[in-house]
């Protein structure tokens, strides 16, 4: 009887033309469904269930096909008809995002409406050829000192931010965003899992701070299926993609992954895929690798310079999440919450502080100061856990200025929240160490 | 062309296919002719069913779709043809440069058996104090580069290829395995500029491909060092960065295909997994292949299983740690952890092995005076324990070592220095002939001239 309907169904949508493949659901999930018949669908096509959900298939099995939901409305029932929409699922996305604070479905969700004037956009594209890339050697400016001097960042680099909570990982982020004023950089701010009042404390900062017109916020939070917070830095990148393509500079911060690797663990399990290492699956370097990996500079002038942000817990930034981040990245800043307490702010701890593109992405200047400094201040907080009992005159006069000169550096190194320096600034900053240089008195 | 079947199931990177002729066997090369790409390899088989792993994305793919076989195994090109190109894991040019192929072989081969091994061989020299000082290498050595993330390991590949291979007439094989794209172009780009990629062949399969790409990487760039070895019968130079991503791609695939896994996620056929790498990656009567396999050690933990399962079938190792990166001394290398099997008083010569014992015995009782120091001074130290401190950091200093690809970094210009050297200045350090000099002058020299 049942079986009869659905043939019949199956007529009339064939006759309809472009709906024509149906299901029917077996078994609902909290966020995927198990779906029999649809046996010519596509993987990854996006389906439509009985005008209640969408989704997208995950898997498709000898019987059955696993469906992915990323909207619902209405409760799903067994019984329920799926209808395959015969093409791959895609997300939304509207130009005239800029300045607002956006889904991946074309919401905008301050105003709570969605956009006119939608395109779609492909969740993930293939990866984009070694051979289209360029070298990163363009400079891209934060404004902090410690890190445009010490650990410079180029277009086109993909530049950790970690350390633990409340030590301005958000806030480097931020001020990187507004810095980017005049600079001809279109910002995305993907936030993942963060508070609502987060996100629209974020969305006020930048608008108050003139970052509105060429930013982007794009959110997700755990209020919502995890699938879409899964899919949002993919979908993010997608966009900052095809800005990169038609050669536009993007910065992407992501913020922030270890709670994107928390929802891809969470599905993962749901659906019974073998966990690995701290029950994450094996897969999860890759799902963090291929989303990263389209931070670039394209040939063609435009890139993709990507921040990702983690958040660690007891300052360990070994652990299993925060190590494969890294290992993806080229170079990340640490933050440390001791220097956040002393008020070394921002709190970046230098021992450990990376950028593995250093003077690459520097001009000259910055690169021969920056150098300098960085060895200076290296050696100083190396020897000064070393000699920190020792009596200050009975050391040699070398030892002497280097202690001096290293404290010079690192109060130096004190930053406001928001209040960029020019390139200039940095440098007067410390020409005192250049004048011991040239008069080889050093 | 031949039709084989229909598509049943699908996953991120397997398929099972119903067969409609089962003339198929493990390894056959399957396509759905589509606009789009779709390649498949079998990895198992059974009389009515064909379980396979896809080369590129599988989605788009329709349940249904008829799957024809285009060929018996994956090939790739065995010439001279190879060098100074690029290709990807599957053996195709990327580089964008026209290509004609002169011969064909199929990727897989045996390992080298136990009656071919060859073990004797003379020393080889990299000109990193560090590394010839305290882990000496030997042709057809294996050499792990241990280290977490973000400590050096790229750097010192390449500053390794610059060394080794602007000394010697040898080809050199370069493995991109699961690493950055970026850091493929840049090598690529560094090789170009400096003369040297017309000497060496490229392999990529990098961190944003899918895992089947990433773990074929390594067999395919094997498969070209072999060429050079057999046919040129030369002493080839294998760079693999990184082994562990092989063994990481392999667990995904694992995962996909639903085997049971063994602890941390790893697929349980691991061991043998690697042997058939490992076992390939030896010298034979026609040459040797030296290799250095940088191996990625996830969560900064040593005892992963898949980092020790690589580590047993290493000859030496350089371990690169992040409390010397900390410090602003690269290489960063743990001079405690790094060795070889030539650091043996009847291989090496009495003198460098000797000087290797006092300097480790002098950097140990150095780390002991560190943690009195921070309690008591440097002051309330006896003469004889303030010498063994002043000259520990001179040591320490000394082993750090301006290199040539890291000039950008650095600001200064790289230097291969002679072991010759290095003895020399290690015994002066030791023996107190420098005690008056400031320890920041040993800080990023070559050799030390006074």
């Amino acid at each position: 009887m049942e079986l009869n309907k659905i043939d019949k169904k199956v007529e009339e949508i064939k006759n309809n033309d472009n709906i024509y493949s149906v299901g029917k659901v077996i078994k609902v999930n909290p966020y995927t469904v198990i779906v029999s018949g649809l046996n010519d669908i596509t993987y990854y096509e996006e389906v439509d269930i009985a005008d209640k959900a969408k989704g997208f298939v995950f898997a498709v099995g000898k019987n059955s096909v696993t469906i992915s939901i990323v909207e619902i409305t209405e409760k799903i029932n067994p019984g329920d008809l799926v209808y395959s929409l015969k093409k791959q699922f895609k997300c939304l996305f509207s130009m005239d995002s800029m300045g607002k604070v956006i889904d991946i479905f074309g919401n905008d969700l301050i105003a709570d409406k969605k956009f006119d004037n939608l395109v779609e956009v492909p969740i993930e594209n293939d990866p984009l050829p070694l051979m289209d890339r360029d070298l990163v050697t363009r400079e891209f400016l934060t404004g902090i000192t410690g890190i445009d001097m010490l650990y410079p960042i180029g277009r086109g680099q993909r530049q950790l931010i970690i350390g633990d909570k409340k030590t301005g990982k958000t806030q480097i982020a931020l001020d990187a965003i507004v810095n980017q004023k005049d600079k001809n950089m279109v910002c995305i701010y993907v936030a993942i899992g963060k508070t609502k009042k987060e996100v629209k404390d974020i969305y006020y900062e930048l608008a108050k701070r003139g970052a509105a017109s060429y930013t982007i916020i794009i959110a997700s939070f755990h209020d919502e299926l995890p699938n879409r917070t899964y899919l949002t830095p993919y979908v993010a990148l997608s966009i900052a993609e095809e800005m990169m393509l038609d050669a536009y500079d993007v910065l992407v911060v992501i913020d922030d992954l270890k709670k994107h690797a928390d929802v891809y663990r969470q599905i993962s399990l749901a659906s019974k895929k073998t966990p690995g290492r701290d029950a994450y699956p094996s897969d999860i370097f890759y799902a963090h690798s291929k989303l990263l990996e389209k931070g670039c500079q394209h040939k063609n002038g435009g890139s993709i310079t990507i921040l990702p942000i983690i958040e660690t817990k007891s300052s360990d930034i070994t652990d299993y999440i925060s190590t494969n981040i890294i290992s993806i990245c080229d170079g990340q800043l640490v933050l440390s919450s001791k220097n956040f307490a002393k008020g070394e702010k921002p709190a970046l701890n230098y021992g450990l502080s990376v950028s593995r593109l250093g003077g690459n992405v520097q001009d000259k200047e910055m690169k021969k100061l920056g150098s300098l400094v960085r060895n200076e201040l290296l050696e100083y907080l190396d020897v000064r856990d070393v000699y920190e009992l020792a009596n200050i005159d009975e050391m040699s006069p070398e030892l002497q200025k280097r202690m001096k000169d290293g404290k010079i550096i690192l109060d130096k190194l004190r930053q406001y929240k928001f209040a960029p320096k020019s390139k200039e600034e940095m440098l007067s900053l410390y020409r005192f160490l250049e004048v011991g240089e040239n008069d080889g008195s050093r | 062309m031949m039709e084989v079947g229909k598509i049943i199931t699908i996953s991120d990177i397997s398929i099972e296919i119903i067969l409609s002729n089962t003339d198929v066997k493990i390894g056959d090369i399957l396509e759905v002719q589509n606009d789009h790409k779709y390649v498949f390899e079998i990895i198992e088989v059974n009389n009515i069913s064909a379980t396979c792993v896809s080369l590129y994305t599988t989605r788009g793919l329709q349940k249904g779709s008829i799957v024809i076989k285009v060929s018996d195994g994956l090939e790739i090109e065995y010439s001279d043809k190879i060098l100074g190109r690029v290709f990807n894991s599957y053996g195709t040019i990327i580089d964008g440069l026209p290509f004609e192929s002169e011969h064909k072989v199929k990727v897989n081969n045996d390992t080298v058996s136990l009656k071919e091994v060859k073990v004797e061989n003379d020393p080889l020299w990299t000109g990193i104090k560090v590394i010839d000082f305290f882990a000496p290498l030997q042709k057809g050595f294996k050499m792990g580069l241990l280290g977490g993330a973000g400590v050096g390991k790229t750097v010192l590949i390449k500053e390794l290829i610059h060394n080794i291979y602007s000394s010697s007439n040898s080809n050199a094989v370069f493995v991109g395995a699961g690493e950055r794209s970026r850091e493929g172009k840049e090598l690529y780009e560094d090789m170009k500029s400096s003369n040297l990629l017309d000497k060496m062949v490229m392999v990529f399969g990098q961190m944003g491909d899918n895992p089947v790409s990433r773990s074929k990487s390594v067999a395919t760039g094997l498969r070209m060092a072999e060429y050079l070895r057999d046919e040129k019968k030369q002493d080839v130079l294998i760079f693999i960065d990184n082994i562990y991503r092989f063994i990481q791609a392999k667990a995904e695939i694992a995962t996909d295909l639903k085997e049971l896994l063994i602890e941390n996620g790893y697929p349980a056929n691991m061991a043998n997994e690697v042997s058939q790498i490992e076992e390939r990656i030896n010298s034979n009567n026609n040459g040797s292949i030296t290799s250095f396999q940088a191996i990625y050690i996830p969560a900064d933990d040593l005892t992963d299983d898949a980092v020790q399962t690589v580590m047993s079938y290493m000859d030496g190792q350089i371990v690169l740690d992040r409390k010397i990166a900390e410090l602003g001394l690269y290489p960063a290398i743990n001079v405690f952890k790094s060795t070889s099997k030539l650091i043996d008083a009847e291989k090496i010569g009495e003198r460098h092995y000797n000087l290797v014992e006092k300097v480790l015995a002098c950097l140990t009782r150095y780390e002991e005076l560190e943690e009195i120091i921070a309690v008591l001074g440097i002051e309330e130290l006896s003469e004889e324990d303030k010498n063994i401190f002043y000259r520990s950091r001179k040591l320490r200093n000394y082993f750090s070592q301006p290199m040539f690809v890291a000039e950008s970094y650095t600001n200064i210009k790289g230097e291969f220095v002679d072991i010759k050297d290095v003895l020399d200045d290690v015994e002066n350090i030791l023996k107190g002939k420098y005690d008056t000099v400031d320890e920041s002058k040993f800080r990023y020299i070559g050799k030390y001239n006074g």
